[in-house]
């Protein structure tokens, strides 16, 4: 698996705010697919959007729960198209499968078309490791391979870099003059990506959805790079995760206006390949051989939480990141995983582990823009809500987000909380020192209006004021107005 | 060549896997309580529903032509509905003369026995080579020939009014690669392939998926506008694997 970062969290998180060009690049995004998004649910109404939502979610919430029955229909069709099915328990298991295709049918080199699967799974380095050439297509995962990093976005991987970034890395690996034309670059990877396409033994795609029905795999596209890496090789391979699988082609209908609309705002791509088997024989092209590789890799232990389930239904649009207050101002690789954004903060502890990726679900306000936005209503809060809660709870301290200190605070809270006189006796003692400070010269924690604490003077609260103000405590708490006036009424 | 060995069990067997998913699930080997209504449906059913989009179609031919000429402009294809066959090929001509190319690939689909380009394109001094493996024409040498084509033209198996997008089924005569590798496409649609939405283009599809017993055809693509990219600073750039330039001529 990639290199897994999420414990850096926080200092990760520090330091991107602080990167005005990465700051750029995310005021991109949202006002380019999240503008664009909006306009074409208009465009439909927000009406029949939601039936669209509503629909397309059933689909999937059905499909989860029967997804061993869907699996096993996929397969029979898979086959009986004349391609070959294999399943894979984890990363290295996938990874074999795919390096013992190439081994056994002496592939030189591989082009991919995009796939977050395969970034999950760290598949190039295995097949570099045997001697195969990996090439990734996509403009902005080649942008990224070349660079050596990794993507951050579900949908645009290398939003992060500028135009120059690019230019200087393609002056620095493809020993051409600088330029930093976007036109000019785009036509520099057509022309060496081409040859590679023609050259290559084997394809390898991702997949958004693959048809038990029909035993089909579907990718949707813009560049055209997923119709090369599927037509032009002699061998294809589709890897994915097994909770792609949905149940009718006519379903089809529905993921095909969703997707779309949600990730870039388009009402379609330029192109969706449906690919279902290999070439037969009187095919002019395409594929001898066709094999889907699908992945559980720590999904099952989504499947088997009924809390964390629904995280399966993510059709990876992107939606949730371009809306997240978090995502926007951090971006994604902060998030340390593959998976960025809200969902990411949901699918990394559950495919990781809750131990490295525990602050994860701390990065979000609740704010609940991310569920409002999602094409299959997937209550990302309440699970990362969830995730707290088992954070918190749990009984192995390294799965726990909060230190000692945050724990005590939040049991003294719920003692205070719990207690109306202890509660009372609490406000007594604070409003003496909201009070006495102003005696203290010079260093005022106070807003001058007196309605704010802006650097209380001790910790814990010391920490809080550090990013954010703390109301002081009113003259007359809610509960003495209560007692005092309000109350009157009933006696 | 070498030669695959056929269903070789790779990773974990499927029984084991899909226990571990059952496990998971806590559920016990059985099918859905309830069957899911569309995966019961008869090939009978499926005639008749086809029946009733065909009636559909015929009825509103006119206007789903004006969408999806609509559909189709808004999703990055140049339409131009010709009213006949003589105009349509002047249209290709003209594209053929502006683009520069000086080779031309097409596919072999019944079409150009309606449209007949060849003898107008070979008039402009240019070569048309059709796409149809035969003793001489080979896979490598097609594959080259389409290599070095500036237009590739292909009809159309649908038209979807709904996304404006073209719809082929690769198969004998009709290559992957020649609507997809030389940066013009020029797509041929005749008013009895439109089709007014994706629900009509998957029926269609699963019907002939039952009518054939269980074959639909190894590929189906959706083709709407030129290949485009927005993966540098989100600009968005035409044109960067597939076609920068995408021609829909309606017949009609
Ligand atoms: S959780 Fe929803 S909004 Fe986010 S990527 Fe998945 S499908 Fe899209």
């Amino acid at each position: 698996m990639p290199e897994i970062k999420t414990e850096q969290f926080f200092a990760a998180s520090a330091a991107a705010m602080k990167n005005p060009k990465l700051r750029r690049a995310l005021d991109r995004v949202g006002s380019g697919f999240d503008v664009a998004r909006i306009s074409a649910i208009d465009e439909v109404t927000p009406e029949v959007w939601e039936q669209w939502r509503q629909q397309g979610r059933d689909i999937k919430v059905h499909t989860i729960e029967h997804l061993d029955y869907y699996l096993d229909l996929l397969y029979t069709n898979v086959t009986a198209a004349g391609g070959q099915l294999h399943f894979a328990n984890d990363a290295s298991q996938a990874n074999e499968i795919v390096a013992h295709i190439a081994r056994t049918r002496n592939v030189k080199v591989a082009t991919k078309s995009k796939s977050m699967v395969s970034e999950e799974l760290e598949l190039n380095p295995v097949l570099e490791a045997i001697g195969v050439e990996v090439w990734e297509t996509d403009l902005g995962e080649y942008i990224i391979q070349l660079a050596k990093e990794t993507p951050s976005h579900l949908v645009a991987p290398a939003l992060h870099k500028s135009k120059e970034d690019v230019a200087e890395l393609f002056t620095e690996k493809l020993g051409i003059p600088y330029d930093e034309d976007i036109f000019h670059m785009a036509a520099t990877a057509r022309t060496v990506l081409r040859d590679k396409f023609m050259e290559a033994d084997l394809g390898i795609s991702g997949a958004n959805f693959v048809v038990a029905e029909t035993g089909t795999l579907v990718i949707i596209t813009n560049e055209g790079n997923g119709r090369l890496c599927t037509s032009a090789p002699r061998i294809h391979i589709g890897i994915t995760g097994m909770e792609k699988v949905i149940p009718s082609m006519q379903d089809l209908a529905v993921f095909l206006r969703l997707l779309p609309r949600s990730a870039t705002g388009q009402r379609i791509t330029s192109y969706v390949s449906m690919i279902t088997g290999p070439r037969r024989s009187d095919d002019e092209d395409g594929p001898e051989e066709f094999h889907l590789v699908l992945v559980d890799n720590g999904r099952s232990r989504m499947l088997a939480d009924p809390a964390l389930r629904e995280a399966l239904n993510c059709i990876r649009c992107g939606a949730c990141l371009n809306i997240c207050p978090v995502y926007q101002r951090i971006g994604g690789h902060a998030y340390g995983w593959v998976y960025p954004g809200p969902i990411g903060a949901v699918v990394s502890p559950m495919l990781i582990g809750l131990k490295q990726a525990k602050e994860l679900p701390q990065a979000s306000s609740l704010c609940g823009a991310c569920r409002e936005v999602c094409p299959v209503k997937i209550d990302i809060p309440r699970m990362l809500l969830d995730l707290r809660h088992k954070s918190a709870e749990s009984p192995d301290k390294s799965q726990r987000s909060a230190k000692a200190a945050e724990r005590t605070v939040a049991r003294l809270y719920a003692m205070l909380m719990s207690s109306p006189r202890l509660l009372r006796l609490a406000v007594r003692c604070g409003r003496f020192l909201q009070k006495a400070e102003r005696f203290i010269p010079f260093f005022s924690p106070l807003s001058k209006d007196g309605k704010w604490i802006k650097n209380a003077p001790l910790p814990p609260l010391s920490k809080w004021t550090r990013s954010r103000d703390l109301p002081t405590l009113p003259k007359q708490t809610f509960h003495e107005v209560w007692q005092k006036e309000l109350s009157r009424d009933d006696s | 060549m070498t030669t695959p060995e056929t269903n070789e069990t790779l990773g974990v067997p499927k029984a084991e896997f899909l226990q571990s998913v059952r496990q998971a699930l806590g559920r016990e080997d059985v099918p859905p309580a309830e069957p899911y209504p569309r995966l019961t449906e008869t090939q009978a059913e499926l005639e008749d529903q086809a029946a009733q989009i065909r009636r559909r179609l015929e009825e509103n031919l006119p206007a789903l032509l004006d969408k999806l000429a609509e559909m189709a402009a808004l999703g990055g294809w140049k339409v131009h509905r010709a009213s006949g066959v003589e105009e349509a090929i002047g249209y290709i001509e003209s594209v053929a003369r502006e683009s520069g190319a000086t080779n031309i690939v097409r596919s072999a689909q019944d079409v150009f026995d309606q449209v007949p380009v060849d003898a107008a394109l070979t008039n402009l001094g240019l070569k048309v080579t059709t796409v149809l493996r035969d003793e001489a024409n080979t896979r490598e040498a097609l594959r080259e020939e389409i290599r070095q084509a500036g237009i590739g033209i292909t009809g159309a198996d649908y038209a979807l009014a709904e996304t404006g997008s073209l719809i082929i089924l690769p198969r004998r005569g009709l290559s992957r690669l020649v609507s997809l590798v030389p940066p013009v496409h020029i797509a041929l649609v005749r008013p009895e392939e439109v089709l007014e939405s994706l629900d009509d283009l998957f029926l269609l599809r699963r019907l002939e998926y039952h009518q054939r017993g269980g074959e639909m055809g190894s590929y189906l693509n959706f083709i709407t506008g030129p290949s485009r990219t927005a993966d540098i600073e989100m600009t968005i750039v035409e044109g960067v694997h597939g076609p920068k330039e995408v021609h829909m001529v309606i017949l009609g």
